[in-house]
C-alpha cells in the first residue's frame, strides 16, 4: 500500500495499515529490560511509578552532585551566570536527586488527593448550612476572631505560599523541585480555604464581612500579627537560599508558629466558642502540614542530615539557621498572645495555665521531631516564658 | 451570652430557606487580587528589564482545589484508557517500529520542556507583582509537573509493553551521549530558565508554546495514530488541554508590561532572539522526527510548519499582540527557507552519527524516496544518492566495517556545532542556508551557523560558553565514549542504537564499533 497515509486513517484499526505494521514488528521484543530507571537507587525494596516518573527528569550536569549530564549551561543569565548552580546553596550534598515524597505522590496521585478533599468540602459545606449549624457560633468568636484574626492568619499561609516559588526556580534536584510545587501549593490552599469560609459565613449570616479589608489591615498594621508578618517576609523576600526559605519556614516557623495558631488555637478553641465549621477547614491544613512535615524531614533530616560526606557539616549548618529564626518565630508568638485578651475567656481552656499547656505541646513536637535529629539542643521552657510574657 | 442581630437574622433567614449553600470557585478566586501587601523588601528575585504592572489579571481564575479537580478529571481518562483497553488490545506493541523508536527521543525531549517549564514558570511566580498573575503561573508550574509524568508515562508504557524498550527504559541517562541533546537543552531547558525573566518567558510561552506547541503535540499525534500508535495521542491531547492556559499567561505577560517604557525599546529584539533560538533547534528536529521517524507519512513537514508557525502564530498570534507594538520577527522569513531543507540536513548528520543515539534509525526506502523527491524536488540527486551509496557499502551490516561518518571524512565535509543553538551542520554538504562563521575568543575558536546566532554571541559572549560534543569528546574512540555513557543494552554489548529497524537486520555490538577504530576530532582544531 501506499505510504501516504491521509483523513485521519489510524495504524491500529485500519487493516490495511495495520498489516504492515505486524509485518515490520520484530518477532519477539529486541530488549528484555522492561523496567524503566533500572539504574535508579529505589528507596524502599523496588522502585515505584513515582521514581519512575520524576527521577532524573532534571538535566543536570555532574558537577552539580547527583547529575547525569556532562558539561556546562547551554544558555546563562546575562552576565554569564549558569542555570543552575551549586552556590544558590550553603547546604551540601553528595546527590541533590535523593529526596522522595514518602507518600510517593507523582502529580495525579497529588491531584487526585486535593480534588477529593475538593468535592468533600463542597458536601460538607451543604450538609452544614442546611442542619443550620451557624446558629450556635459564639458571635465574637464568629465575626471577630473568624472574621478578623483567621482571615489574617490567611496572610501568612499566602506569604509562606510565595516563598515557594524562588525554591521552585533554584532548587537542584527533581523530586525536591516537584515536592516543593507541592507544598507551596497547599499554602496557597490554606490561604483560599479560609477565605471560602469567610465567604461561606457571609452567605449565611447576613451582615457578616467577607471582604478582606479588615484582616488584611489587622495583617499589616495590627500588633497581633507584627512578628509573624515580618518573619513571613523576610522568609518569602529577605532569604535567598533555597534551602533556608524551606528551613525556616517548614522547619521553624510553621511548626512552631502554624502549628500554635491552627491547632492550638483555632481547632483547639472553636469547638468551646460553638464553632464546627473552623475544624473541617483547619483539619485538611493539617493535614497537609503533616504531608510536608515527611517531605520537608526527609529533605533535611533524611537527606541532608544523613549525607555520607556533608551530614556534619549541614547539621552545624542547621543549627545556625535555627539560631537566626527561632527568635523571630518566639516574637510572633509573643504577638500573637495578645488575641487572648480578645475572647470571652473560659477558664481552663483560654486563660494562663492552658496556653501554657498549649505552647508546651507545640515546643515539645517541635523538639523532638525537628531540633533533636540535627542535634540542637535547646531550653523550650525559656521560650515559652518569653511567649507567655505576651499575655495582655 | 446576648445573642447578637447577626446571629438573630441568620437564625430568621433559616427559618425561610434551609436549601444547602456551598462556596465555589469563583467566589473564592474574586479575592485573590487582595491578598498581597507591600513591604519594604516585596520585589523580584529575578531581575528583568521590564516592569510587569500590579493589576495584571488572568483568565481562567482557578483556585488550587479546582484546579486539581479539574486535572483529575482528565487524569482518569487518560490512565484509563492506557491501562484498560489500549493494554488488552496489545496497543503498546503494535506500533511500527520506525515510530516506536522516534517516540524514544520526542516523549523525553519533550519531558525536558515540561521539566524546566516548571522551573520558568517559578521564576515567572516569583517575578509577577500581581496575584492573579502570580496564580496563573502557579497553575502552570502544576501543570508542567503534570506533563513531565505524563511524558515519562509514555516512555514508561512503551518500555512495558513496546516491541523494543531499550533506549525507552533509560532515555535520561543515555540522551546525553549524542549530537542533539545540547541543542534540545539549549531550546527547552536553559532558554526556559536563563536570562531575563520575561525573555524567558517569551520563550517559553510566546515562542514554545504558542508557535511550536501545535506542530510539537498537536501533530505528532496524527503522525503517532498514522503509524499505529494511540498511546501518544491519549496522552499528548491531554497535555495540550493545558497548554491553551499557558499561552494566555505568555498574552498577558505581554500586557502586563505593555505599557513600560522598555518594552518599546527591546521587546521586539527579545521576541526575535526567542524565535530564532527555538526555530533553529525545532524546524530541523520536528521535521527530522516525523519524516524519518515514520513509515506513514501525513503530510510534508514544510506544509504543516508553514501553516502552523508561519500563518497561524506569525500572522494571527503576532498579529493580536499587534496593538501592544509586536512586530512578526524579522528572521521568520530566514526561519521559512530552513523549513524546506534543514531538516534533511540535519538528518544526514544524525544519521552518520547513529552510534550515539538511544534510538534506532532507519535509512529511507525506495518508496520513501519517491515520496521525498515528489514533495522536495532535487532530494534524490542531493540526498538520496547518498543514501544508496551508504547502503551499498554496507551502513546497515555490522560486519560492513562501515560508519557513514567515514563518508564525510572521506569526502572532506567537515561537521562544525554551532556555538549558540548547539546544532550541528555540515556547511559544504547542505541545501539549507547554514553557512560557516568562525570567530576566536579568549583563545578559544567558535563556530556558527547563521547570522542570528552570531548575533546574540557577537552580544553576549558570555552566555554561550558551553563545550561542544567534539570538543568533549576529542581524541576519544567511539565504542570507549558509548560505554562510557552506557549506550549498551541490558546483554552488555549490544548498542541500543543502530542504523536500521528492520527485524532480519543483524544487531551491531561494542565490538563491531571499536574495530572500526573511528576517534573523535574537534574540527574548528584543523581550521
Ligand atoms: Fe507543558
Ligand atoms: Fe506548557
Amino acid at each position: 500500500m501506499s505510504i501516504v497515509v491521509a483523513g485521519g486513517r489510524r495504524g491500529l484499526t485500519d487493516p490495511e495499515i495495520a498489516a504492515v505494521i505486524l509485518a515490520a514488528i520484530p518477532d519477539k521484543p529486541l530488549e528484555t529490560n522492561r523496567k524503566m530507571n533500572y539504574f535508579v537507587e529505589p528507596r524502599g525494596r523496588r522502585l515505584n511509578e513515582y521514581e519512575v516518573l520524576c527521577c532524573y527528569t532534571q538535566p543536570t550536569p555532574d558537577w552539580i552532585p547527583g547529575g547525569l549530564d556532562w558539561g556546562d549551561w547551554t544558555q546563562k543569565f546575562h552576565g554569564g551566570r549558569p542555570s543552575w548552580s551549586n552556590e544558590s546553596t550553603e547546604m551540601h550534598s553528595s546527590d541533590w536527586h535523593k529526596h522522595r515524597d514518602p507518600a510517593f505522590r507523582w502529580h495525579a496521585l497529588y491531584v487526585k488527593d486535593k480534588a477529593e478533599e475538593w468535592r468533600y468540602t463542597d458536601r460538607f459545606l451543604k450538609a452544614y448550612s442546611a442542619d443550620g449549624h451557624v446558629r450556635s457560633i459564639d458571635p465574637i468568636w464568629r465575626d471577630e476572631v473568624l472574621g478578623d484574626y483567621l482571615g489574617a492568619f490567611g496572610f501568612s499561609e499566602y506569604g509562606l505560599f510565595n516563598a515557594h516559588s524562588s525554591v521552585v526556580r533554584d532548587c537542584l534536584g527533581d523530586t525536591l523541585r516537584m515536592s516543593s510545587a507541592m507544598i507551596g501549593l497547599d499554602k496557597v490552599d490554606n490561604a483560599q480555604m479560609i477565605q471560602a469560609e469567610r465567604t461561606f459565613l457571609a452567605k449565611l449570616v447576613p451582615g457578616f464581612d467577607e471582604s478582606t479589608d479588615v484582616p488584611k489591615n489587622e495583617w499589616t498594621k495590627g500588633s497581633i500579627y507584627k512578628g509573624a508578618r515580618e518573619t513571613v517576609e523576610e522568609i518569602w523576600q529577605g532569604t535567598y537560599d533555597w534551602n533556608e526559605i524551606l528551613f525556616s519556614g517548614h522547619m521553624i516557623y510553621d511548626p512552631l508558629f502554624g502549628q500554635f495558631v491552627r491547632r492550638e488555637f483555632f481547632l483547639r478553641l472553636s469547638a468551646y466558642y460553638g464553632d464546627n465549621l473552623t475544624p473541617f477547614f483547619i483539619n485538611q491544613m493539617q493535614l497537609y502540614h503533616s504531608q510536608t512535615k515527611g517531605i520537608t524531614t526527609d529533605m533535611f533530616h533524611t537527606c541532608l542530615s544523613a549525607d555520607p560526606t556533608f551530614g556534619e557539616y549541614n547539621d552545624r549548618l542547621m543549627r545556625a539557621w535555627s539560631d537566626k529564626w527561632l527568635p523571630r518565630t518566639v516574637n510572633a508568638l509573643k504577638d500573637f498572645m495578645g488575641i487572648f485578651a480578645k475572647i470571652p475567656e473560659i477558664k481552663g481552656v483560654t486563660s494562663k495555665d492552658a496556653i501554657e499547656a498549649a505552647l508546651e505541646r507545640v515546643f515539645d513536637d517541635w523538639q523532638r521531631d525537628y531540633a533533636d535529629p540535627i542535634g540542637y539542643k535547646v531550653d523550650t521552657s525559656a521560650f515559652i516564658k518569653t511567649v507567655l510574657t505576651g499575655l495582655k | 451570652m446576648a445573642i447578637s442581630s447577626a446571629t438573630k437574622a441568620a437564625t430568621d433567614a433559616l427559618a425561610v430557606n434551609r436549601a444547602p449553600v456551598s462556596v465555589g470557585a469563583q467566589e473564592v478566586h474574586r479575592w485573590l487580587q487582595s491578598f498581597t501587601w507591600d513591604f519594604e523588601k516585596n520585589r523580584t528575585k529575578y531581575s528583568t528589564k521590564y516592569k510587569m504592572a500590579n493589576d495584571t489579571k488572568e483568565q481562567f481564575k482557578l483556585i488550587a482545589k479546582e484546579y486539581a479537580r479539574m486535572e483529575s478529571v482528565k487524569d482518569e481518562r487518560q490512565f484509563g484508557s492506557l491501562q484498560d483497553v489500549l493494554t488488552r488490545v496489545d496497543a503498546g506493541n503494535r506500533v511500527h517500529p520506525k515510530w516506536n523508536e522516534s517516540m524514544k527521543v520526542i516523549s523525553n525531549f519533550l519531558e525536558v520542556g515540561e521539566y524546566n517549564a516548571i522551573a520558568a514558570t517559578g521564576m515567572l511566580w516569583d517575578s509577577a507583582t500581581a496575584p492573579e498573575q502570580k496564580n496563573g503561573y502557579l497553575g502552570q508550574v502544576l501543570d508542567e509537573i503534570r506533563h513531565t509524568n505524563q511524558c515519562g508515562y509514555v516512555n514508561y508504557y512503551f518500555t512495558k509493553h513496546g516491541q523494543d524498550a531499550a533506549g525507552h527504559n533509560d532515555a535520561r541517562r543515555t540522551r546525553a551521549i549524542g549530537p542533539l541533546w545540547k541543542g534540545m537543552k539549549r531550546v527547552f531547558s536553559d532558554g526556559f530558565i536563563s536570562g531575563d525573566a520575561v525573555e524567558c518567558s517569551i520563550n517559553l510561552q510566546l515562542v514554545g508554546e504558542a508557535c511550536f506547541t501545535n506542530p510539537l503535540i498537536v501533530a505528532v499525534t496524527e503522525w503517532a495514530s498514522a503509524n499505529g500508535d494511540e498511546m501518544t495521542p491519549t496522552v499528548f491531547l491531554s497535555i495540550e488541554t493545558d497548554e491553551l492556559r499557558h499561552m494566555a499567561n505568555g498574552y498577558q505577560t505581554i500586557v502586563s508590561i505593555a505599557n513600560d517604557e522598555a518594552a518599546s525599546k527591546y521587546l521586539n529584539t527579545d521576541l526575535n532572539n526567542a524565535f530564532w533560538t527555538q526555530q533553529k533547534y525545532f524546524t530541523p528536529v520536528l521535521g527530522m522526527m516525523f519524516e524519518y521517524g515514520s513509515h506513514f507519512k501525513v503530510e510534508p513537514w514544510v506544509k504543516t510548519w508553514n501553516r502552523w508557525v508561519y500563518e497561524d502564530w506569525g500572522g494571527i498570534w503576532i498579529g493580536r499582540l499587534g496593538k501592544y507594538g509586536v512586530e512578526s520577527p524579522a528572521s521568520l522569513r530566514d526561519a521559512k527557507k530552513d523549513a524546506y531543507w534543514a531538516h534533511h540536513d540535519l538528518f544526514m548528520i544524525a544519521y552518520a552519527l547513529w552510534p550515539t543515539g538511544f534510538f534506532r534509525l532507519t535509512l529511507p526506502t525506495a518508496e520513501e524516496a519517491e515520496w521525498y523527491e515528489a514533495n522536495y524536488p532535487g532530494w534524490y540527486e542531493m540526498y538520496g544518492k547518498v543514501y544508496e551509496e551508504w547502503r551499498a557499502r554496507g551502513c546497515e551490516d555490522p560486519n560492513s566495517g562501515f560508519l557513514p561518518l567515514q563518508w564525510f571524512a572521506e569526502n572532506n565535509h567537515p561537521i562544525y556545532i554551532d556555538r549558540v543553538s548547539q546544532v550541528p551542520f555540515c556547511p559544504s554538504y547542505c541545501k539549507g542556508a547554514s553557512t560557516l562563521r568562525v570567530l576566536e575568543f579568549n583563545g578559544k575558536k567558535h563556530s556558527f551557523s547563521d547570522q542570528w546566532g552570531e548575533r546574540m554571541w557577537l552580544s553576549e559572549p558570555e552566555r554561550y560558553e558551553c563545550q561542544n560534543i567534539f570538543e568533549q569528546y576529542e581524541g576519544r574512540e567511539l565504542s570507549e565514549v558509548i560505554a562510557e555513557g552506557h549506550g549498551v543494552r541490558s546483554d552488555g554489548f549490544t548498542l541500543i542504537a543502530q542504523p536500521h529497524t528492520s527485524k532480519d537486520g543483524k544487531l551491531w555490538t561494542l565490538d563491531d564499533l571499536k574495530k572500526i577504530g573511528c576517534v573523535f576530532a574537534d574540527p574548528l582544531k584543523s581550521l
